[in-house]
């Protein structure tokens, strides 16, 4: 499986979503988004929400989220949290 | 801390919910241009008794409450977790009662001699703006952990009921439908928590989410964003006491005027140091409305232990509206490119247009500039005397600033409504 990392957090609101989107878009089966940022980001979380992708994020502090999302059902996000 | 779930977008309203909000805004906004300029140039006779009460009413209810709910609607699901469930309906009902409200209350102004007209006014703005309020309330209120955003927020929306309700009583009085022996008092009332509570609060509040994650910049002092909103609501309270009872209030005043320039000037501090310091014109539209504020504010401080010539006075009321509207600008400039890109682009458009493509930044920097424009030709108009020729500039220039706006908010709508209809809708 290949991480995809994108770390957000000194980009300006909305360039982390829009890359996280671009991102989820192409993204294969193989793949996971692996994206860190300052905030949690309600609306990329809303999305794969709806979209029924896997995802799980995790407050490590107050200025750091981690926030992974996969299409595929078989990966166990927690074992790929790396904090 | 774990969490696997999250909203839903669901909860999130359509783009139309927003769109219409800010459409009637500008076309207010327009229109209140319009009423200036014949005014002043004799095209019309408005009833020049009450032609504050005119201006006053299309900016801050036509203007401003349209803008302002529209933005609430939008962003209370993202910076407080609030779902209103079924928006798109509620929003209808809110909206059109509005639009007609502050017709009909417009032109009870004018006509003066109709007190139906006033009890109409009535019946329409508050069913509106009450509706709308008590169902934000409702649902801000059900938020286990405050943040200080939604908490101003709160307070924000209940200042504005008790405007509403303050306003009620002197759109009866005014009819005659009730002797208002309280008028004075209830006027003071009525501004102050408009004013203070209502427009200023809510800014606050909302800057305290949205200025740090639209500039990345530091974050404000704890103990400021956590008690500043509590803390204005409580000197609102204090004053609204004093003002009942007929006790001296100025001292609160020159305390909110004093918070509100620390305020100022800790938001124009953050801005100096955010992350990455791109020219937006976003930022400058923050940076100006700040520095209205704290102007504003000073005047008011200063006319709280002396005696200020009324055209200084009408400067502070000048930067005040300059203050409002420039953050108001800013906000719908982040807002309108960031919704129709997103909804677009969640809906499967791949062709959806990028933030620029919708709103291009250089359109906001022109914008920006017939916005500085007129609030230097309302300043110098108020400065000197028998500037009437600068009123007339003035009222044109408010046309311009916002049929700008109107005319892109449209081309939004249209590129958005295009992007539906002529391109490929992919699953993803």
């Amino acid at each position: 499986m290949k991480k995809i990392l994108l770390d957000a957090r000194d980009l300006e609101h909305p360039i982390p979503l829009q890359l996280a989107l671009n991102h989820l878009q192409t993204m294969g089966t193989n793949e996971y988004l692996y994206m860190i940022h300052r905030k949690k980001p309600i609306p990329l979380l809303e999305v794969a929400k709806e979209k029924k992708f896997p995802h799980l994020f995790y407050e490590e502090n107050i200025d750091t989220w981690h926030i992974l999302i996969s299409k595929n059902n078989n990966f166990n996000l927690k074992e790929l949290l790396d904090v | 801390m774990f969490n696997q779930g999250g909203l839903s977008l669901e909860q999130a309203p359509p783009i139309s919910v927003v769109m219409r909000f800010f459409i009637t805004a500008s076309v207010f906004g327009v229109l209140l241009g319009i009423i200036l300029f014949t005014n002043f140039t004799g095209i019309i006779s408005f009833n020049q008794s009450n032609m504050q009460l005119i201006i006053v009413h299309s900016l801050a209810l036509g203007v401003m409450a349209s803008f302002m709910l529209g933005a609430l609607f939008q962003m209370l699901p993202v910076i407080a977790g609030v779902v209103i469930e079924r928006p798109t309906e509620k929003v209808m009902i809110v909206h059109g009662l509005l639009v007609v409200g502050i017709v009909v209350q417009l032109f009870a102004f004018n006509i003066a001699s109709i007190p139906l007209l006033y009890l109409l006014a009535v019946f329409y703005l508050g069913i509106s703006l009450l509706y709308a309020l008590i169902i934000m309330i409702r649902r801000v209120l059900q938020i286990q952990d405050h943040s200080s955003s939604s908490k101003g927020v709160l307070f924000a929306l209940s200042s504005f009921i008790l405007a509403i309700i303050f306003g009620i009583y002197l759109l009866l009085t005014s009819g005659g439908y009730i002797d208002g022996v309280s008028f004075l008092k209830v006027k003071e009332l009525h501004y102050t928590f408009a004013i203070f509570g209502w427009v200023s609060l809510l800014i606050v509040s909302i800057s305290f989410q949205v200025v740090e994650m639209f500039y990345i910049t530091p974050k404000y002092p704890a103990f400021f964003s956590r008690y500043l909103v509590v803390m204005i609501f409580i000197l609102l309270l204090v004053k609204s006491f004093a003002i009942i009872f007929g006790m001296e209030s100025q001292i609160i005043t020159m305390f909110l005027s004093a918070i509100f320039i620390v305020y100022g000037g800790v938001t124009l501090h953050r801005l100096h140091y955010r992350k990455r310091p791109t020219s937006d014109a976003t930022v400058w539209f923050w940076r100006l409305g700040m520095g209205l504020l704290i102007l504003s504010m000073f005047i008011v401080f200063i006319n709280t232990f002396t005696t200020l010539p009324n055209n200084i006075i009408f400067i502070s009321y000048i930067t005040f509206i300059g203050f409002a509207l420039s953050i108001v600008f800013a906000m719908v400039y982040k807002i309108v490119p960031f919704l129709t890109w997103f909804h677009l682009s969640n809906q499967g458009y791949m062709e959806a247009p990028m933030m620029h493509d919708v709103i291009h930044p250089k359109k906001a920097k022109i914008h920006f500039k017939i916005h500085v424009a007129m609030l230097i030709t309302w300043f110098f108009s108020a400065l000197l005397e028998k500037a009437d020729y600068l009123i007339v500039f003035s009222s044109l220039l408010v046309i311009a600033s916002f049929g700008w706006l109107l005319y892109h908010l449209i081309y939004a709508v249209k590129k958005y409504n295009y992007t539906q209809e002529h391109t490929e809708k992919v699953e993803w």
